[in-house]
């Protein structure tokens, strides 16, 4: 009797600790969505110009608005005129707060530099033409210039924006398109290639293969899968950037080919074993009764096998698609890192994974930078969802 | 003769599944084979149309000739074979597709593209299976929506469709209810008129219903093959009045 109660008492112990691990771990998940979400959702809510900063103009100055793009021009020296911004015909001065030493001289500025937010103004009050950038803690008080913070970073600047300057200063650009356009072109032909290859080598597995070969060859393909990525990124800068180079005669080989050729290679051995396991469970006797009637094994692959498996077929290729989108290692060594909208495979271009890996590291903390790389991630983590929605539901659909 | 065996053993690996078959089935006559499962029965039939080439490991001796043609010479095409010899499974297997499509799938990969004789030999084929007129007016409707005793018929006329001259049948009403299974045996009834029909039956009421030869395998061997009435009235071998009057099997 007593043993009997020990069991019991040892069963719901065991069932409470199965349950807390079940929660525990589903809660983890569904927080670091919810995480993802909180920090990248800040980002629209903060201003263009760098936090921290100021960015001001003399106040007899017309202009009191400048769209990123512009201030980035400006203090690039490619806007020189306030004209060119709707502003009078005057040259623009820019000024950084460390070039105050060009204007005033040591003595004034103070052992301490207690003196700067007033020489600051004094500068920007004396120079019509000048915009100043500055950090907010040498504010002047009764600043007489005129603040020109820009907008808050908006969703259309976002996800339309055409550029992508994370560090520029003193207005960061964030326009996620060339990332965005990178990942899809990336993806969609890294999918092309691999897709005829996968199905040749699932049909010959399925069909044609003897049961020896299949034997070696499914878990050597299946082993393929986990090769880590930054071995096939490793392989692909040694072997396919210079081909890539090489074969059409390009200044680097590190491009959106290169980038594909070995996304390609990585996505295979889903879309192989899925696709396989779709052709191999088609019911015997619908090759049979194919077969029966004179087709040849062929036609029954092509009419037969393949229709039938067509939704797990497709399933294959959804889940190689999601793989390819979110690959970042591989993608990141060998597609050149370079945030243009890409015009052609040839290019080098940067993914969304690719800009994550790379920037999160230098993006200060609950900065517009580091915001912006979680909004990336968002993105990246509706994409990945749809995709494993619509892999889910082709599958449903057939039973 | 439609079909000639000639010292037939046939072998899965090592387990001999025929042993020295002899056999000769007349053309437009309904032979039907019985015995316990496992008895070869099954074996024999799909070596009519090749079909056991699928199973690895599978090997045959003897000589299996059909129109007097042997069908394991080297220089036999299988495919074309099995636009002779047709067959009906067990259970009825229509493609996933539509009606229409299931009986233009042997002619289409048989290459026949004119869709007026493809029209025309639908037509022929499901009224040859005595379906036509439950289904003509929804033949671009999946297979699937037919009843199973319905997809049994369509099976039929898709195997007709190609103008076989021989009708293998594995069991064809296995899984029917009884009016189906009757349905399958008028068919089965007519259509001797134009085909020689092999079928497989554990039923022995439809053996002595539908057939005019009956074969009794037993243990891969053919014990006895005779004339229906004589097998089931009358047999020779004791294992045969064993298995027919339910003692074993």
């Amino acid at each position: 009797m007593a043993r009997r109660k020990l069991a019991i008492v040892n069963e719901k112990i065991a069932e409470t600790i199965i349950r807390v691990c079940g929660w525990i771990s589903s809660l983890t998940i569904l927080l670091m969505v919810v995480f993802l979400f909180k920090e990248g959702a800040g980002l629209f809510s903060s201003k263009q110009v760098e936090d921290g900063y100021v960015l001001a103009v003399n106040k007899s100055n017309k202009v009191d608005h400048l769209g990123v793009e512009n201030i980035k021009d400006i203090f690039d020296m490619e806007i020189t005129n306030w004209k060119e911004v709707g502003g009078e015909d005057m040259d623009i001065i820019v000024f950084r707060f460390t070039d105050i030493t060009n204007y005033v001289s040591a003595e004034q500025l103070g052992a301490d530099f207690e003196n700067l937010p007033q020489c600051i103004d004094s500068v920007l009050a004396a120079n019509a033409g000048m915009i100043a950038f500055f950090p907010e803690t040498y504010m002047p008080e009764n600043f007489s210039g005129k603040r020109i913070d820009g907008d808050n970073i908006t969703l259309s600047s976002f996800f339309a924006g055409t550029e992508w300057f994370p560090t520029a200063t003193p207005a960061p650009i964030f326009g996620i398109l060339p990332l965005f356009l990178a990942t899809i072109l990336v993806s969609l032909a890294a999918i092309i290639m691999a897709v005829p290859l996968a199905l040749s080598v699932a049909i010959y597995m399925a069909e044609l293969a003897s049961p020896k070969v299949r034997k070696i060859l499914k878990p050597t393909i299946e082993l393929l899968a986990g090769i880590p990525s930054v071995v096939y990124g490793f392989f692909g800068l040694v072997v396919f950037v210079p081909m890539v180079q090489k074969a059409f005669d390009l200044p680097v080989g590190e491009t959106a080919l290169a980038g594909a050729i070995i996304l390609a290679i990585m996505a295979l051995p889903t879309i192989i074993t899925v696709s396989e396991d779709a052709m191999r469970s088609v019911p015997r006797s619908m090759k049979e009764a194919s077969l029966a009637l004179g087709a040849t094994h062929w036609q029954t692959i092509w009419k037969v096998i393949m229709p039938y498996a067509s939704s797990g077929i497709i399933a294959a290729i959804v889940m190689g698609v999601g793989r390819a989108i979110g690959e970042t290692m591989a993608v990141l060594m060998v597609t050149g890192n370079s945030a243009v909208i890409p015009d052609s495979l040839l290019t080098p271009v940067r993914t969304i994974p690719a800009t994550i890996a790379a920037e999160l590291g230098e993006a200060p903390v609950g900065g517009a930078h580091y915001q912006a790389l979680f909004m990336l991630g968002c993105i990246l983590f509706v994409i990945t969802l749809l995709i494993s929605l619509a892999a889910n539901k082709i599958q449903s659909k057939k039973k | 003769m439609m079909i000639q065996a000639e010292h037939i053993n046939f072998y899965y690996g090592t387990f001999q599944a025929l042993k020295n078959i002899n056999m000769e089935i007349e053309a437009n006559t309904v032979t039907a084979f019985i015995g316990p499962s496992g008895c070869g029965k099954s074996t024999f039939l799909r070596l009519i149309n090749r079909m056991n080439d699928l199973i690895p490991d599978a090997k045959m001796d003897g000589t299996l000739k059909v129109e007097d043609k042997d069908i394991y010479a080297p220089d036999v095409k299988v495919d074309e074979l099995r636009k002779r010899v047709g067959m009906v499974f067990q259970k009825p297997n229509p493609f996933p597709k539509s009606i229409y499509d299931n009986l233009a799938y042997g002619l289409r990969v048989n290459g026949v593209k004119d869709k007026k004789i493809i029209d025309e030999r639908v037509e022929t084929s499901l009224k040859g299976a005595a379906l036509w007129d439950e289904v003509k007016d929804k033949l671009n409707k999946s297979a699937y929506d037919l009843s199973g005793g319905q997809q049994q018929r369509l099976c039929i006329a898709r195997a007709l469709a190609v103008q076989p001259s021989i009708l293998l049948m594995d069991e064809p009403a296995s899984a029917l209810d009884p009016i189906s299974t009757s349905k399958i045996e008028d068919l089965i009834f007519e259509l001797k008129k134009d085909y020689t029909i092999v079928i497989v039956t554990h039923n022995m009421q439809q053996a002595t219903r539908v057939s005019d030869k009956t074969a009794f395998f037993y243990l891969g061997n053919l014990i006895e093959y005779d004339d229906t009435q004589k097998i089931f009235l009358n047999p020779k071998e004791k294992e045969t009045q064993n298995y027919i009057t339910g003692r074993f099997g």
